[in-house]
């Protein structure tokens, strides 16, 4: 039980943790989050658009990453840019690529789709008189876009693209499974080295329950204050 | 792009020298469609519950449901597996924690329950916010003839919340079969861990990951189509149900 | 039949009921009027436990609501309840509507509650809408069917919250002659409404609240004679003057 618990097993690991692991759980959060968002938001607009094999692709290319399972992914991508890395520098065989560019490629083209259906309902959000305003006055689509309708839907969307960067950042731990030093990966290696899984994964737990806790409170703050504002 | 395909793969027989690489991938949809079943009887049961006791007068019982909601919600799906099939069986009594490793199919009955319990969370939000998306009057109305509180939530506001949440209680189903991938990391032979391992001896790559993609897309169609059919049959004049499923996975 | 006494009730820091008290007798016909905000929805859900009070009491038949050892739901199964939105239950038929309550609280049968239930249709001219259900109906055949729904209970008295202030215009009437035939029946109501047509002619007496007070308590006659009170006259002068 918990008396014969090696409390040190976690401090002497803690600089591993945490600069190795938890350095790169957050580079790829915060990455991934980025290219998710911009990706997203071009698909969502192929999504509304009315020319139809921008919205047929866009509609299939999200139904399709939302019916398979993250783990799935991860298992295509981390197989397959070698592959097309092959293919674009026409090397002679598959090319070595680093994890954090496989789990950046992944996550980013997951979470691409999920981000696609935030930025659609926020789009769809905005009244349609702001679109006809705009053009009224003589803006073409993009200006329309970039100017009135998309900075608008991104404001009202932040908590919830904030919550999906949550979602995001415990998704990460899922790279586990192509053996990446995430911080999931990094309490996992000297769990099996040292022979203390229960220290390790309590450990490991706490602090992901920390930090999303922590960051849905403050999402939720934001809420209230974005919520009075308008 | 060099690759040698050869989609005959499918038809030859697996190391295990009985069954094709497609039955053993057929084996991986079934455990993945038990787990998931299984687990969404536990989410409905529990996550009904929660989220009752969420809106419920009571406030101890309503931060108890809080703390629950708050608890699955913020550790990663992962990290919860490993905490039921590593952690738990050391941290109880030994007696219990050698029965619990000794289990046959210790990984099937861990992720029922993993799953479980963590999908209840998020009914339990839904759930919520579907019944407080009825008017108060409702509730008011209930009472006001005489039907007890359980005797309200019962006949009158479960029957609506439940209408108006089917939507995104399908993105949740969803979710869980999906989920059940996560499975893998602790030996469950589901269908991305059937493929992970036609993979593996096969050398097959992209045939394998190609044929569980399939499945799952064909599972994604019907259990979409099934729940709109369901929708239908359960619609209230003059109700529309809270928008299509949600996007949070 | 129904005791208010000193009533008083807070939300937070915010006193929305001053020590009210008045009564009504057995089938009498009290009318509560006033401003928006002045707590007279608040006072008449307070009669069947709805809402919680703080001070003061309120009997009903004899029964103590604010008691925390009286059975409220068997108290409220005696008190017919009509809101301002109907509050019909949209998933059930209107016949339905009209037999949960006597089936889950009154124990009657099947049978028995459906002949109940379809003589309050015909009371209400509804009976060939049994099998419809309240989303196709309009907001003046909900309200009435509402009402059966509370008569199939054989309430002892009835609670009408702004029966009628969610109804277009054109509906107002068909849901007004239900209660006033009811009202000549001899039902005991306490009818909390701006119609002042409907007031003077069934009206036993008539409650004028602002701010959280009874400011009024009159009969009648009296009180569309001359008010006592000018916040009650400025009241009626805005009033009738539509």
């Amino acid at each position: 039980m918990f008396s014969d618990f090696d409390w040190d097993v976690i401090l002497r690991s803690l600089p591993y943790l945490f600069f190795d692991g938890m350095r790169f759980t957050l580079m790829l959060t915060a990455l991934a989050t980025a290219g998710g968002i911009v990706i997203g938001t071009l698909l969502a607009l192929m999504r509304l658009s009315s020319f139809a094999p921008f919205s047929i692709v866009a509609g299939g290319y999200v139904n399709l990453m939302r019916s398979m399972p993250l783990v799935l992914v991860i298992f295509w991508i981390y197989f397959l840019v070698p592959y097309i890395g092959q293919w674009v520098t026409g090397a002679s065989r598959p090319i070595q690529v680093g994890a954090l560019v496989t789990c950046l490629v992944t996550f980013t083209i997951f979470e691409a789709a999920y981000f696609c259906e935030i930025m659609r309902a926020g789009i769809q959000s905005i009244p349609r008189g702001q679109t006809e305003a705009a053009k009224a006055i003589g803006m073409t689509y993009w200006q329309t876009m970039g100017d009135v309708i998309l900075p608008q839907a991104f404001r009202n969307m932040i908590p919830v693209l904030l919550t999906q960067t949550i979602v995001l950042f415990q998704d990460t731990s899922l790279v586990y499974v192509i053996s990446v030093t995430d911080f999931l990966g990094a309490a996992s290696k000297i769990a099996q080295r040292d022979g203390r899984l229960v220290e390790m994964y309590l450990f490991a737990a706490v602090v992901y329950f920390i930090v999303s806790l922590g960051a849905s409170i403050m999402v939720r703050r934001l809420q209230r204050r974005v919520a009075i504002v308008r | 792009m060099k690759y040698n395909w050869n989609w005959g793969i499918f038809f030859e027989i697996s190391p295990d020298g009985v069954h094709t690489y497609l039955g053993s991938l057929m084996f991986g949809m079934v455990w993945t469609l038990a787990t998931a079943l299984s687990a969404w009887i536990i989410a409905l049961a529990v996550g009904s519950v929660i989220g009752v006791l969420r809106t419920a007068p009571n406030p101890w019982l309503a931060r108890f449901a809080n703390g629950y909601v708050e608890l699955f919600r913020n550790i990663p799906l992962l990290v919860q597996m490993f905490l039921w099939y590593f952690v738990l069986p050391e941290v109880v009594p030994s007696s219990i924690g050698t029965w619990l490793k000794q289990l046959p199919n210790a990984s099937f009955y861990t992720t029922v329950f993993c799953l479980g319990l963590y999908t209840a969370a998020r009914v339990a939000e839904q759930l919520r916010a579907g019944i407080l998306s009825l008017r108060s009057g409702q509730r008011m109305a209930g009472l006001a003839m005489g039907l007890t509180l359980p005797q309200t939530y019962r006949y009158v506001l479960l029957p609506m919340a439940y209408r108006i949440i089917l939507p995104p209680l399908t993105s949740e189903f969803l979710n869980i079969i999906k989920n059940s991938a996560v499975a893998l990391t602790i030996g469950l032979m589901e269908l991305t861990a059937a493929a992970r391992s036609m993979q593996e001896f096969s050398f097959q790559v992209f045939e394998a990951f190609t044929g569980a993609t399939i499945i799952y897309i064909v599972i994604n169609i019907i259990v979409v189509n099934g729940m709109r059919i369901l929708e239908k049959r359960l619609s209230v004049p003059g109700y529309i149900s809270l928008g299509k499923p949600a996007a949070a996975h | 039949m129904i005791e208010i006494d000193n009533v008083s009730k807070w939300y937070l820091d915010f006193q929305v009921l001053k020590g009210c008290s008045t009564n009504v007798a057995k089938g009498e016909v009290v009318i509560v009027c006033g401003p928006s905000g002045s707590g007279k929805s608040t006072l008449i859900k307070c009669v069947n436990g709805l809402e919680p009070f703080q001070k003061g009491n309120i009997t009903v038949d004899g029964i103590s609501v604010g008691d925390v050892k009286t059975n409220l739901p068997k108290l409220r199964a005696r008190v017919g309840m009509v809101f301002q939105h109907f509050e019909l239950f949209p998933h059930m038929s209107v016949l339905q509507n009209l037999t949960i309550g006597q089936i889950k609280v009154l124990g009657r049968d099947e049978e028995e509650s459906r002949v109940r239930a379809f003589k309050l249709l015909d009371r209400v001219g509804l009976h060939e809408f049994a099998d419809k259900f309240p989303g196709n109906l309009s907001g003046g055949q909900q309200q009435r069917v509402a009402i059966a729904r509370a008569l199939a209970m054989d309430p002892i008295a009835m609670l009408f919250d702004e029966p009628t202030s969610a109804l277009d215009p054109e509906m107002i009437n068909e849901v007004l002659d239900v209660m006033v035939a009811l009202a000549k029946d001899g039902m005991t109501m306490m009818v909390v409404t701006h119609e002042m047509g409907f007031a003077r002619s069934v009206a036993n007496r008539v409650i004028f609240m602002d701010r959280g007070e009874i400011v009024e308590d009159a009969k009648k006659d009296d009180f569309f004679g001359k008010p006592r009170s000018e916040r009650a006259q400025l009241f009626l002068s805005k009033i009738l003057h539509h």
